[in-house]
């Protein structure tokens, strides 16, 4: 499976990390999963910069972003990637703590692929992530002449 | 009242050249001196016989007159006073000196000095002394002018004396009279404006005492007729001696008089009034009375301006006290109209009006005796096209609107403010019609014949019926008025202003409360996600837990769920007040429809007899109105759980303006004593343990509802079921949203 790309969680909360990343486990799914703990890590690793400098691979299959991210929050990377032609193929799950209707509307605005109010309940919340995880991470054809390592 | 005389009329007089007349009357004469070396520049043709010396103009005064007067002259120059007033000795005769400057050089007139002791300024000053503290205790206008006329009378033996007062239209009335029953009585005569051309009221506001003593005089010319100063013809304006128009001393001939005196009654600086005396004989009045009669004249005119002053004063007061109630009632009030009708009396009291009507875009208000509402509409309309200014008033509305005629009776008299800078919104009051009958002294409308400028020749008593006006709004009346618009526009831009902050105050507290809950909705839902998510994990990793643990661990989970949605709950409730409604046609049946499908699979094998009656469409946002469907009928399905089967009644019917709705089960019902706290956000009436929810669904209902302008009501029984319902009206008709 060494043609899998990883998942990309963005999330700072260390609760919600840990419980996503349990929930993704259960899933087992074969993608990677990389992590970054806010908005200005995510970027680089998208850019395979600062401290992802040199990273083997390409875009990731998936990125799970966080709505309240700090320094740069989610919104604003979900723009970055969006407008930049190399990465706006990539698909971007907003997860986030509320249905904010604004936050809801703004990701639809910037592209968002999908929103996802993270439910209260862990079964839901499970559920919810395993979906997307598979849904992104192995059915989903990457567009074409998106490099495939 | 028709014009009196027209335009052409007007002009000759206007054109009469009163002011340089180019002559004197003969029982005088005028030397006119250069100022700086007193050579002689002009004189009367009469003034060497009326002297007994030669003159030939550039003789030096003193050469001619003797060397103490240039003295006496140089001295009265060094002073400030406006007049030089002496007797001198002119070789035998014994002469009356007034000298004045002009700017053709220093005037002096030559009298005769007086004859007798007891008519010098002397012998009158006693009796003047008494006169000022006679008038001072007067108590009115009227009791001055009668003190006056007598006293005038007194001083100066004319045959009748009047004093008579110019109203707004320059009309003349005689208000007292002395007269020795020689001359006809004119005693509440009115007397044409026209009677006293304008340039001679101006006149008589510069110069305050004339005197002919005979009007057939035979004028005695002005040698050389230019002056050498400036070549120009001798202005005589402040010459007592001064030549009248001929037309004057022919309306004097006509009235039967041979002898006249006039003072001016000025109030500040207007010509109020005059005191007019007139004799059957020529007479001759000295220059000493004349002077105590010009002093008494000013005396009187300071009386009636003081008295008038105070009279104002006390009334300013009245209305001040009025005004402020009408104020203090206005502040309670939620507009003009309201406030108007509220305190109809108080409003009439403030101008003495017989009716007082609001006009404005809210509608009008008519109170007391007005004109009828469509006629009201017109005059506001007259008034906003005519004179937008912030005040109106008339005593004869139909003289400058002639539709007002139709309505004469009722309102001759209009005083109206406007109270909106927007829009022409006014408030008026009425007077109505007074007809009165006006005595003219002579029939004014008999003016001048065509070939040239003649007075009129008859002063019979000639009545004229006045109609179309009504008593006159006074001077105080129409400030009080000026001054409650003041206050008005005042407390109308207040009131905006308040709003302002108050709208300001509520954006600002919106703001804080969305950044609020906007911060409670991601950050305080995240521990409950946290604790859940972990008591699960725990759960699936200890494997064998006893049953109590487990049962703790399963609290834990259901607390922390139910707090999660609490807050969700709340949160939708919140942003119920902020979100904007999106009003649609909605079709009630199909949302309600879908509401229950998507209740089926909650069913669980329960049995529930749905009866879902016809229900009209209704105007709101469709996603609101379904959370609203939804939570009466989770309600409905929640309470009625314990009855088999349950029987859950959606019903609606179309009312005037909107449309009903209800939903009602044969459930647990409530207590009707409580029905006040159905609504309440985490109200609930029954035990937690009982019937789960966060007593927030109700509390959304009517909140959605009365954002949609509507209302929310409940009824209920103990064991019997309970019915809520609600009401939307038509929101095309009116903003659904009655938020400002």
């Amino acid at each position: 499976m060494a043609d899998l790309r990883p998942i990309l969680l963005v999330e700072d909360n260390p609760r919600d990390l840990e419980l996503t990343l349990t929930a993704l486990e259960r899933c087992q799914l074969a993608n990677e999963i990389v992590v970054a703990r806010d908005g200005a890590e995510a970027l680089d690793y998208l850019h395979a910069r600062g401290t992802f400098a040199g990273r083997d691979g390409g875009g990731p299959a998936v990125v799970l972003l966080d709505l309240k991210l700090p320094k740069v929050d989610g919104l604003e990377v979900l723009g970055q990637i969006k407008a930049d032609a190399h990465l706006r193929q990539i698909p971007v799950v907003m997860l986030t703590s509320s249905k904010e209707e604004r936050d809801v509307v703004r990701s639809y605005e910037l592209g968002v692929n999908a929103f996802v109010v993270k439910p209260v309940d862990f079964q839901e919340f499970f559920k919810a992530i395993q979906d997307l995880g598979i849904f992104w991470a192995i059915l989903n054809e990457p567009p074409p002449g998106f490099r495939r390592d | 009242m028709e014009k009196i005389i027209d335009e052409l009329d007007l002009e000759a007089c206007a054109r009469e050249p009163i002011r340089v007349p180019g002559a004197v009357q003969p029982h005088g004469a005028l030397l006119v001196v250069d100022e700086r070396d007193l050579r002689l520049l002009q004189h009367s043709t009469n003034a060497g016989d009326l002297l007994g010396i030669e003159l030939r103009v550039g003789v030096a005064l003193g050469d001619a007159l003797g060397a103490s007067l240039p003295k006496e002259l140089d001295a009265w120059r060094g002073r400030d006073e406006p007049l030089f007033l002496r007797t001198v000795r002119v070789g035998e005769r014994l002469l009356q000196l007034s000298a004045h400057r002009s700017r053709q050089g220093l005037q002096l007139e030559f009298e005769a000095a007086p004859s007798d002791e007891r008519e010098t300024l002397e012998a009158v000053y006693p009796r003047l002394r008494a006169f000022v503290d006679a008038i001072g205790r007067a108590g009115s206008v009227q009791d001055i002018a009668e003190l006056a006329v007598r006293e005038i009378q007194t001083l100066t033996g004319f045959n009748r004396i009047m004093l008579y007062s110019f109203d707004a239209e320059g009309d003349g009335t005689v208000l007292a009279e002395a007269s020795d029953g020689i001359l006809p009585s004119y005693l509440d005569l009115r007397f044409p404006a026209s009677d006293i051309p304008a340039q001679a009221r101006e006149l008589y506001k510069s110069s305050r005492l004339r005197l002919i003593p005979n009007a057939r005089y035979e004028p005695a010319t002005i040698s050389p007729a230019e002056s050498p100063v400036d070549g120009k013809p001798l202005d005589l304006s402040h010459a007592a001696l001064r030549s009248v128009s001929p037309i004057h001393l022919e309306y004097m001939r006509n009235m039967g008089t041979a002898a006249s005196m006039s003072i001016s009654i000025l109030i500040d600086d207007e010509l109020w009034g005059l005191i007019s005396c007139h004799n059957a004989e020529p007479k001759l009045v000295n220059a000493q009375i004349r002077s105590a009669c010009d002093f008494l004249g000013q005396i009187v005119s300071l009386q009636i301006g003081a008295r008038q002053r105070a009279d104002r004063a006390v009334r300013r007061i009245h209305l001040k006290h009025i005004e402020g109630e009408l104020l203090a009632q206005m502040s309670q009030s939620a507009d003009f109209h309201a406030g108007v009708s509220a305190h109809q009396q108080t409003w009439q009291r403030l101008v003495a009006a017989d009716g007082v009507a609001v006009v404005s875009a809210d509608g009008i208000t008519a109170l007391g005796l007005t004109p009828s509402k469509p006629e009201l509409l017109e005059l506001a309309k007259w008034l906003h096209a005519t004179d937008p200014s912030e005040l109106y008033a008339t005593d004869q509305l139909s003289l400058h609107w002639p539709q007002g005629a139709a309505f004469a009776n009722v309102a001759s008299g209009l005083l109206s403010i406007s109270v909106s800078q927007l829009n022409p919104s006014y408030i008026m009051w009425f007077r109505q019609e007074v007809e009165r009958t006006v005595k003219w002294g002579g029939d004014p409308r008999k003016g001048p014949v065509t070939d040239r400028l003649h007075p009129r020749k008859s002063f019979d008593t000639w009545k004229q019926l006045v109609r179309m006006r009504s008593i006159p709004w006074t001077e105080v009346e129409i400030e009080a008025a000026r001054d409650v618009r003041h206050s008005m526009i005042n407390f109308v831009l207040r009131r905006a202003e308040e709003r302002a902050a108050l709208s300001e105050k509520l954006q600002r507290s919106n703001a804080e409360l969305e950044a609020f809950s906007y911060s409670v909705s991601h950050d305080l839902r995240a521990p409950f996600r946290h604790i859940v998510g972990y008591a699960d994990l725990l759960s699936h990793r200890e494997t064998g837990l006893d049953e109590k643990s487990r049962h703790y661990l399963d609290s834990i989970v259901d607390s922390a769920v139910h707090a999660g949605r609490l807050v969700d709950d709340l949160l939708a409730f919140s942003q119920m007040g902020r979100t904007t409604l999106n009003p649609v046609r909605v079709d009630m049946q199909k949302l309600v429809n879908e509401v229950r499908r998507s209740r089926d699979p909650d069913l669980q094998g329960r049995a529930i007899t749905w009866q879902v009656g016809e229900l009209p469409p209704a105007y709101g946002d469709p996603s609101l109105l379904r959370q609203v469907w939804a939570n009466l009928i989770d309600n409905a399905m929640k309470y009625s759980a314990t009855r088999n089967p349950a029987e859950i009644r959606i019903e609606g019917a179309p009312v005037e303006g909107g449309a009903r709705y209800s939903v009602s089960d044969n459930g647990v019902g409530f207590e009707m004593a409580y029905v006040g706290k159905l609504f309440g956000v985490f109200q609930r009436l029954h035990r937690t343990e009982e019937y789960q929810g966060t007593g927030i669904g109700l509390a959304l209902v009517k909140r959605i509802v009365e954002r949609h302008g509507g209302t929310v009501w409940a009824q209920g029984d103990v064991d019997k079921g309970a019915t809520v319902g609600f009401e939307l009206r038509d929101s095309r008709k009116e903003g659904a949203d009655g938020r400002p």
